[in-house]
């Protein structure tokens, strides 16, 4: 534990060392503050119905845009920047298990992604000195997020472990990422009511939908983290291979 | 505390590492000579267990390689050839952030990272962060990474690579320090370390271990027929009542200027330069020189070592570039090194 411990650590912080990290948090907060721009001007207007305009937050095209563009940059120096400066070698030398260290870089991983998270968190806070705010949907919206990214960075995580050049990482990443997204935006095209309720399970805009107005549906908690836990393992996998092939 | 049997580590078809067997005693320094791409590196990385070993096995501190290899690991200090460090860390942080993967305990780790900053003269570059420092203090930095949890056998790959003068003989004084309670396996291509550091070699070329024995025994086995040189002033006429002498088995007059210089070959164990002097003073010669050749480690390294052409490069290992040899330019070996750095790692 203590030293799985000292891998996150290492992990979260190694990103504020790097100045692509503070131009990834400062997109994120323009972006997001220009949403909670859009969220208060739709308060403006007089009969607005209050409650909808927080799970905004969760449910807008630049949520999802930055999602699938944004993680695959953050997960994609996990394994790939180790194995290019040879560090991996000491890593892989401690006496430390390959599932420790996968784990370990990806809850630092998510750790930096929750810290992007974290000044949105003022938002919620400004709203509810004006507006009365249903904390609920809120927790919901923030425990989709933290699903859905730790989802998301567990594939480029397993992503990051079958290259050593960062930016083939991410490409292999986001590669991963858009059929898993899209599979359940299918869901629109599909007739067949049977084959319908197969694809809900993996439409992942209708889940943040879901999570943004509260609702926590236990199958889709399994669904993300089933697929989370499928990805790390894949890692593990691909490093213990790696290790077989010069 | 070192034992390896029969190891073999194969890439493909290609073997980089063949049936290595060998073993280093606690209070031992050993040092793993060869040439670029011989299998050092490779062999390390087996016992280390970066790399799982094709076939054979090995024991560090009394743990199986393979079975055990996390109690292997953790007795293990490991110095990689890249002597890799994350450069955004401190020398401290990067130390105790080492104690902690090793498992040490919270409380202990303060003092630990300051015994071994000052073990390897960091103290001041302690607060300094790892991209700043010098190539010497990465080294240093880097052997000291190995050494935070105080393992019983430590494994360096080429300590004193890329170092100054003054550097290497503060690394070596360490490693001596280091070797006298630890099993210390230290590779180099570098021929006056073995003789300064090491208690024992093991020569290794194209995967194999050719040779085995303290730099004084290996000299001693390979030195060949054991030759006596004398140059006595003038000309000296009869030179061949040299080889009268009990012992000698033949004597050659070589070229000289002013003088008579001759190359003796004595047998084996045959002591003759005294009879040589007296020789010399019943004659009436004068001897300006008498001295044993004395052959250099350098000297056994490129006899083991070193391949006639068309044996050195066969079509095929020459043309994938994975094994560079010890017969190329030391540029080329380098470069190709490189390469093959790059496709092991």
């Amino acid at each position: 534990m203590r030293k799985f411990l000292a891998i996150v650590a290492r992990e979260w912080r190694a990103y504020f060392f790097s100045p692509l990290a503070y131009v990834i948090v400062a997109a994120f907060l323009v972006m997001n503050g220009l949403i909670f721009y859009a969220i208060v001007n739709f308060l403006n207007s007089p009969n607005a119905p209050k409650g909808q305009a927080l799970p905004y937050l969760f449910t807008n095209y630049y949520f999802w845009i930055f999602n699938l563009f944004v993680v695959p940059i953050i997960a994609m120096r996990l394994f790939a920047e180790e194995r290019k400066s040879g560090t991996i070698e000491i890593l892989l030398t401690s006496p430390v298990s390959e599932t420790e260290v996968v784990l370990g870089k990806f809850v630092g991983a998510l750790g930096f992604f929750l810290t992007l998270w974290a000044p949105t968190l003022i938002y919620v806070w400004i709203l509810r000195s004006q507006i009365p705010i249903d904390l609920g949907p809120v927790g919901a919206g923030y425990l989709g997020i933290v699903l859905l990214g730790g989802y998301f960075l567990s594939v480029g995580t397993f992503a990051s472990t079958l290259t050593k050049n960062q930016i083939v990482a991410a490409i292999l990443a986001f590669g991963m990422l858009i059929p898993i997204f899209s599979t359940g935006l299918a869901e629109s095209m599909i007739t067949d009511p049977s084959k319908r309720d197969l694809m809900t399970y993996f439409n992942l805009w209708d889940h943040m939908e879901d999570f943004a107005r509260g609702i926590v549906d236990s199958r889709r908690v399994i669904y993300y983290l089933s697929a989370t836990a499928f990805f790390l393992f894949l890692a593990v996998i691909s490093l213990t291979a790696k290790k077989e092939r010069p | 505390m070192i034992e390896v049997q029969s190891l073999t580590k194969r890439y493909g078809t290609h073997a980089a590492v063949e049936e290595v067997t060998f073993s280093v005693a606690q209070g031992e320094i050993v040092g793993f000579l060869g040439p670029n791409g011989a299998g050092k590196t490779t062999t390390m990385r087996c016992l280390t267990g970066f790399l799982p070993p094709s076939e054979g096995s090995a024991r560090v501190a009394g743990h199986d390689i393979v079975s055990d290899s996390r109690s292997a690991r953790a007795n293990t200090g490991y110095l990689p050839e890249s002597a890799a460090l994350y450069p955004e860390m401190r020398v401290r942080e990067y130390l105790a952030y080492r104690a902690r993967l090793e498992g040490i305990k919270a409380s202990e780790i303060l003092d630990r990272v300051e015994e071994i900053v000052g073990l390897c003269l960091l103290e001041e570059v302690a607060d300094r962060k790892v991209e700043n420092l010098s190539r010497g203090y990465r080294q240093r930095t880097a052997l000291a990474g190995s050494l935070v949890h105080q393992p019983p056998v430590l494994i360096l790959d080429e300590p004193t690579v890329g170092l100054d003068p003054a550097q290497i003989i503060k690394i070596r004084e360490t490693i001596r320090v280091l070797g006298r309670e630890r099993a210390v396996l230290l590779s180099t291509h570098i021929l006056p370390e073995v003789d300064a550091v090491c208690d024992r070699v093991l020569i290794i070329d194209r995967g194999r271990i050719v040779a085995e024995g303290t730099p004084e025994e290996l000299r001693r086995r390979l030195a060949g027929t054991p030759v006596v040189r004398a140059a006595f002033r003038g000309e000296v006429s009869s030179v061949e009542a040299l080889g009268a002498i009990p012992g000698v088995v033949s004597a050659q007059q070589t070229p000289g200027v002013g003088e008579t210089r001759v190359r003796v070959e004595c047998a084996e164990g045959a002591e003759v330069s005294e009879e040589i002097f007296r020789l010399a003073v019943s004659k009436g010669w004068v001897l300006r020189e008498l001295s044993r050749e004395s052959v250099s480690l350098e000297d056994v390294f490129v006899r083991l070592t070193h391949h006639e052409e068309a044996e050195a490069a066969p079509p095929e290992e020459a043309a994938s570039g994975e094994e560079p040899l010890a017969g190329e330019a030391p540029e080329e070996a380098a470069a190709s090194r490189g390469e093959s750095a790059r496709i092991e790692s």
